[in-house]
């Protein structure tokens, strides 16, 4: 098992797969912040809620990215032939794949975490900038308290399952472009039609328990809109869509052939 | 004892393809055993199947007495060359083995020792989008050397290698026996192994057609008539109504049937000139042509 984490590692390390994650959260999460907080006038960024919409901008992007990156750490496998060495030195399939899993999702979970407080100093060093009221949940005792952590633990914790859902994808459908663009269309699509359609339905897909478990309520809410699931719903939903696709990954990937 | 032991092994793609029939066969331990065959005839199916990364439709495959996936860390006991482009493009040679070395629980020492033994120490740091396919190759036997196997299978190793490439091969295949080890190698092209086999297997088709020592299969096999004639188009029609199998190239006659004095004798009794008559043994190739030829008129 460490053998295999060492392995994975290096493989990350030695190509640029990895920090080309890392460029393109930041690309798509600090470029539009700075954009929105330099050039949007200062009532719309004033208060509460107009950073953390600055903030919010991009960063809902980074997870999409976990995803893909997730597909990609498996596919390549499959594109570039490595397949072969990897099941050489590790015939036991079930363990290749829960290795990749676990590492890839530690990894978009870290990434996520660098781009939320890039995003989060860059919020931080324009409010001071421009004179703009900070708001209170960039104070260190509010950033520090036990539910602002809870919160930031969960927004970790769902793009490393998101991440860990791409790797899942990727070992069940080994065809990169296919994947990729499908996982993309029905994540960004099809996946919100359905919700904006059939809410009851919507929230129970899996983009969208993923994303619950940093935005859903601490609890089941009944105040007439939609009710979303509790995070503690979305958190066992979202193991069951990964154990689901994981399961279904290690079924084909032990009976494939490798040509 | 035998190190590979294969027995009626099968392997069907989909309903149409039939890679591998009813195969069986086995390797003797300190040799090295020539896995001949023309493009697609089943070899590499069956060395896949020997390291469990095909599964087999029908009968069984042991390697060092068990299956590949039980043995303990199964990459320093056999190393497999199975495909010279499997590594990723953009990374570096030396970092291609150390992955391999660190996933099996090789010691990373190894990675540049394999590379030394097969000359790449000058190119482990480029990227491998930068090697030749004979560089690849190399690169692709150290992987199957990293953890000193008992056991190698090599899948057409000298593909992409020049003719020094081919002649260094053969001098390692013959080094790798000296040291006791056990070598399955394939090839398609017969001249490649010819002179570094023990032992041959040929398969066609999916079907294994022979097995045994060269010397063996060679002692079985009629040995070839070479003539040379300015009339050789003549001689090559009556020896062929007289059942003969000739090929002819120009003035060159492959002749197997007739010995070389019946050759003679048709020539002097239809007054055709021969320039040269002689009598060889039988190269690989020419076995392995008779064998197929044999067995595809049954």
């Amino acid at each position: 098992m460490i053998d295999l984490i060492r392995a994975e590692v290096l493989k990350l390390r030695s190509t640029r797969t990895a920090l080309g994650l890392l460029i393109a959260a930041i690309v798509v999460s600090v470029g539009p912040a700075i954009l929105v907080m330099s050039l949007f006038p200062r009532d719309l960024l004033e208060g509460e809620e107009g950073a953390m919409a600055a903030a919010a901008t991009g960063l809902t992007l980074v997870p999409v990215l976990a995803v893909v990156f997730g597909i990609l750490g498996m596919t390549n496998e499959y594109r570039h032939g490595t397949i072969t060495y990897t099941y050489l030195a590790t015939p036991r399939r079930l363990l290749v794949i829960a290795v990749k899993l676990i590492c890839y999702a530690l990894v978009g979970a870290a990434v996520m975490a660098i781009t939320a407080l890039l995003v989060v100093a860059v919020i931080a060093l324009v409010t001071a900038l421009r004179g703009i009221g900070s708001p209170s949940w960039l104070d260190t005792a509010t950033v520090s308290d036990a539910e602002t952590l809870r919160d930031i633990g969960m927004f970790l914790v769902a793009v490393g399952f998101m991440t860990g859902f791409g790797v899942g994808l990727g070992a069940l459908f080994r065809a990169q472009v296919p994947t990729v663009a499908g996982v993309l269309i029905w994540a960004l699509a099809i996946e919100n039609i359905i919700t904006a359609v059939r809410p009851g339905v919507g929230i129970y897909l899996p983009f969208t328990v993923f994303m619950q478990l940093n935005f859903g309520p601490t609890a089941s809410t009944g105040d007439g809109g939609l009710q979303l699931l509790s995070r503690p719903e979305a958190f066992l939903l979202s193991l069951a869509y990964i154990a689901v696709v994981s399961t279904a990954a290690v079924y084909i990937s032990m009976r494939r052939d490798v040509t | 004892m035998p190190v590979i032991e294969v027995e009626h092994l099968s392997k069907r793609f989909g309903r149409k393809i039939l890679a591998v029939d009813d195969v069986s066969f086995a390797v003797e331990a300190g040799t090295i055993t020539g896995f001949l065959g023309p493009n697609g005839a089943g070899k590499t199916t069956t060395l896949r199947m020997l390291v469990d990364l095909v599964r087999p439709t029908a009968g069984s495959v042991r390697v060092l007495g068990g299956r590949y996936r039980e043995l303990a860390r199964p990459a320093t006991r056999v190393g497999a060359l199975l495909d010279a482009s499997g590594f990723h493009p953009g990374r570096s040679g030396r970092n291609a083995l150390r992955i391999v070395a660190a996933a099996a629980g090789i010691d990373a020492t190894r990675v540049d020792a394999a590379l030394e033994m097969v000359e790449l120490t000058g190119a482990a740091r480029r990227a491998v989008k930068g090697y030749s396919m004979g560089m690849k190759q190399r690169l692709a036997l150290a992987c199957a050397l990293l953890g000193d196997p008992e056991v190698l299978l090599l899948d057409e190793p000298a593909n992409g290698l020049d003719p020094e490439g081919i002649r260094w091969l053969r001098g390692f295949l013959r080094a790798r026996a000296a040291e006791g080890r056990t070598v399955l190698v394939s090839s398609h092209v017969l001249a490649e192994v010819e002179q570094t086999v023990d032992d041959v297997l040929i398969i066609s088709k999916g079907k294994l057609l022979a097995q045994g020592p060269i010397s063996r299969l060679a002692a079985g096999a009629a040995p070839v008539v070479r003539a040379r004639s300015p009339q050789a188009e003549k001689l090559e029609a009556l020896l062929k109504a007289r059942g003969a199998a000739v090929n002819r190239l120009e003035a060159a006659l492959a002749i197997r049937g007739p010995g070389s004095a019946e050759v003679g004798e048709v020539a002097h009794a239809n007054g055709l000139v021969l320039h040269e008559l002689l009598t060889e043994q039988p190269s690989l190739e020419d076995l392995f042509l008779q064998i197929a030829g044999t067995r595809r008129e049954q």
